[in-house]
């Protein structure tokens, strides 16, 4: 078999769609440590700064480039997976069974990826478009011009519609990562009696509800400021 | 346990052919037993519509020990019925109350198309046996019992995912209708020992190939297949699978 064929197949495709989760998901952790930079009582000196830095540094522009396309390949991959799987059973049963043969979340993957999507299209449009393209008040550290980013997000974050889109996209986030975390390990295989219980940990605590609760609490706070 | 009777109101599921709309059809059973099996229930319904001079509701089963893989039914939104671990033959009417409404449709799966009322065409599960679910061995006499020693653990972990029967509750559970747990145990059983080491690579690729091929849905681990299957097969055998095709692909030609 091809590597062409072999990512052909369903299990090949669902590995490439478990592969960048798992990329997007230590995204995640990278961004979430980034932001919590915006909650420093310095006028957003550290943030700034970092904001340059990833704006400028080469390979970090290198990473965010491929990260756009990551995003766009798991969600195309994950979408024909989810057309195909719907495909699958062209007459629905009338009864369903609910909750009682599998979790709610596991079954809304597709739904809650795709706002999430919708989110993240919403939170380039924010702040990075506009910081890379747009028009950027500056502030001046040591003699030295930055962007002033820190500031867009504090205006932005005082707008309740704003705050509560970001709340939503990042409740999104955990259903999606509450399942989606393990799925991607019983996908390449990954279940062991040993180490199940520290991968459930992982997904459930640390990306389905820690990260998104990190994320979420720095627009609120910003907006009870 | 004691016993009762009841009078149940049965939403079933016609379909004259594969080509036919099909729709349901509401029967009225008075005085079922709580000690009759499921399909015992629907033997007094069938004698009754073919008194009456009506067609009888087709159903498959065979053994009626829940052992062969035959009936079906998704019973009230379950396959097999609400009971964990059972083959619609072995669920018994005290899973049901006196005036209950029992919905049961046949599996719901593009690759198992419906052949008449509740009995599907399963075919699709032999041929991705026929692409890779053997072994080869040598003909003439019987090797001993015990000529190649295997580990216990690994023995049992087959022994597990050779119960499955093939029934179809996996692909009808899954709202993906996907066959993964049907295929991973097959390709477990038989990966988990020796004798199935000189096709493991071709197995995995071959059987995988098949499913894909014969429409069934991809898994998204919801672990539905596994609540429902009636020999409780472990997920544990799909991550097996998944490791099973990522080797064979990584060194397949």
């Amino acid at each position: 078999m091809k590597w062409s064929q072999f990512f052909g197949t369903s299990i090949g495709k669902k590995l490439l769609v478990g592969a960048t989760g798992f990329f997007l998901c230590s995204f995640v952790l990278v961004h979430l440590a980034g932001n919590f930079q915006l909650l420093y009582n310095d006028n957003g000196e550290a943030f700034n700064a970092y904001a340059a830095f990833m704006g400028h540094n080469h390979l970090i522009q290198f990473i965010a480039w491929g990260l756009k396309l990551v995003i766009l390949l798991h969600a195309g991959i994950a979408l024909q997976l989810t057309f195909r799987n719907r495909a699958a059973r062209p007459v629905r049963y009338a009864v369903n069974p609910g909750n009682q043969t599998s979790s709610w979340f596991s079954r809304q993957m597709a739904i809650m990826g795709s706002i999430l999507l919708i989110f993240i299209i919403i939170h380039l449009k924010d702040f990075w478009y506009l910081f890379h393209y747009g028009e950027v008040p500056t502030v001046t550290y040591k003699g030295e011009e930055y962007k002033d980013l820190y500031q867009v997000v504090q205006v932005a974050f005082k707008e309740l519609w704003i705050v509560i889109i970001y709340v939503i996209g990042m409740i999104a986030l955990s259903f999606h990562l509450v399942h989606g975390f393990k799925s991607a390990c019983q996908t390449f295989g990954l279940n062991h009696v040993k180490y199940n219980g520290l991968l459930n940990f992982i997904g459930v605590w640390i990306f389905g509800i820690a990260v998104p609760v990190g994320f979420a609490i720095i627009p609120l706070i910003i907006y009870f400021k | 346990m004691e016993h009762y009777n009841m009078n149940l109101n049965l939403k079933v599921w016609r379909q004259k052919n594969k080509n036919d709309k099909g729709g349901f059809e509401n029967y009225q059973v008075p005085g079922i037993s709580s000690e009759m099996s499921f399909l015992e229930m629907f033997d007094v319904l069938n004698e009754r519509l073919i008194n009456e001079g009506k067609e009888p509701i087709a159903f498959d089963h065979d053994c009626r020990e829940g052992i062969c893989g035959s009936c079906s039914m998704h019973i009230n939104g379950r396959a097999h019925g609400p009971w964990a671990g059972t083959t619609t033959c072995q669920l018994h009417m005290r899973a049901f109350k006196d005036g209950d409404t029992i919905t049961v449709e046949p599996w719901r799966a593009g690759s198992f198309p419906v052949i008449k009322d509740l009995t599907v065409d399963r075919s699709a599960f032999d041929r991705i046996i026929e692409a890779g679910g053997f072994i080869s061995v040598n003909t003439g006499n019987a090797v001993d019992a015990n000529a190649i020693p295997i580990d216990k653990d690994k023995a049992d972990a087959a022994f597990a995912a050779a119960a499955c029967i093939g029934c179809g509750a996996c692909v009808a559970a899954c709202k993906n209708a996907s066959a993964m747990l049907f295929v991973s145990a097959k390709v477990s059983q038989l990966a988990l020992l020796p004798q199935g080491h000189p096709e493991k690579e071709s197995r995995a690729l071959n059987m995988v190939a098949q499913m894909d091929k014969e429409g069934f849905g991809s898994c998204t681990n919801t672990g539905a297949c596994e609540a429902e299957c009636p020999k409780q097969i472990s997920l544990t055998n799909i991550a097996r699978l998944n490791r099973e095709f990522i080797a064979a692909g990584a060194v397949s030609k």
